[in-house]
């Protein structure tokens, strides 16, 4: 049997390009994919959605997101997808599905989607502006305010978007999870989106 | 026309797939021919209030159940359907 070796690449390998993009000057729009995270869908078996969010408790000592909300703890988010199902964004595999699967056996089921998403971080004193050619949902800060969250669509592709904490200069983030597969195509929608305003693309390792 | 979701709020029609009648329900096992072909084929053509069922599948994934007006498209009720997330069915 032939011998393979898997090497993990994003699927912004080849459309992501770090630097300045679009018009000169001050970018409005900063763009960075954040690699290398550990992404766990949780969603309750019939009839077990109390159970679910007991484990949750349990487990993270928070309540799970039962709205459109993010809920930010000291190691990981756990954002909500859907009615009775949240996603656990994570680093370093303290909450991977290994580490997961023993808390909700009796509960939920559990689907590792590391590698099935992309994440992007937006920021900028454009992004409002940027996003809003491609999103129908109103942020406005009074809105949308940190730790509110949207299953929702962008050019036609689902999307799970959050607002996170603010940047240290004050400026609101937004990040997005996008099917792996239509990352590409989304993302060059983005770079077009934003291009009139001037964008930082940067990738990073660190959960924004 | 936008759709109220009952977990996202109001969203755009192009988040949403419509589906078709509500009200049909599948025939008991032993209910015959006939129940079967006008369970599957045949539908009113209601002006007027109408149940619908339509799917969310741009944003949180759920079917809804949609009382729309066909004359007017005004949307009167939005709930989940039967069996939504983790709900039991008939429960």
């Amino acid at each position: 049997m032939a011998e393979f070796s898997w090497e993990v690449r994003s699927p912004l390998e080849r459309a992501l390009v770090a630097g300045p993009y679009g018009a000169r000057g001050d970018a409005g729009v900063s763009l960075t994919e954040i690699r290398n995270f550990d992404l766990v869908q949780v969603m309750a078996r019939r009839g077990k959605a109390a159970d679910m969010a007991g484990a949750a408790k349990a487990r993270f000592g928070v309540a799970a997101p039962a709205r459109p909300e993010a809920v930010q703890i000291s190691d990981a988010a756990l954002i909500w997808s859907g009615p009775d199902q949240f996603l656990v964004l994570s680093k370093g595999g303290k909450h991977a599905i290994e580490q997961l699967s023993q808390a909700f056996a009796s509960s939920a089921s559990l689907s590792d989607q590391s590698h099935a998403r992309v994440l992007i971080s937006i920021s900028g004193a454009k992004v409002r502006a940027m996003l809003a050619k491609l999103s129908s949902i109103d942020l406005h800060p009074a809105s949308f305010p940190i730790g509110a969250a949207a299953a929702t669509s962008m050019d036609h592709t689902s999307v799970t978007l959050w607002r996170g904490n603010d940047r240290t200069d004050g400026q609101a983030v937004f990040n997005l999870l996008v099917f792996a597969t239509f990352a590409e195509s989304l993302w060059h929608t983005m770079l077009d989106s934003a291009a009139e305003y001037g964008v930082t693309i940067a990738r990073s390792e660190e959960l924004a | 026309m936008r759709i109220t979701c009952p977990f996202c709020g109001e969203r755009e029609l192009g988040e949403f797939t419509y589906l078709g009648d509500a009200k049909p329900a599948r025939p008991a096992v032993d209910a015959g021919e006939d129940a079967v072909f006008d369970y599957v084929y045949l539908r009113d053509n209601v002006a007027g209030a109408m149940s619908e069922h339509w799917y969310h599948g741009g944003g949180c994934r759920a079917w809804l159940k949609v009382t729309r007006n066909t004359l007017t498209h005004e949307i009167s009720v939005v709930e989940p359907a039967a069996g939504v997330g983790a709900a039991k069915v008939g429960a």
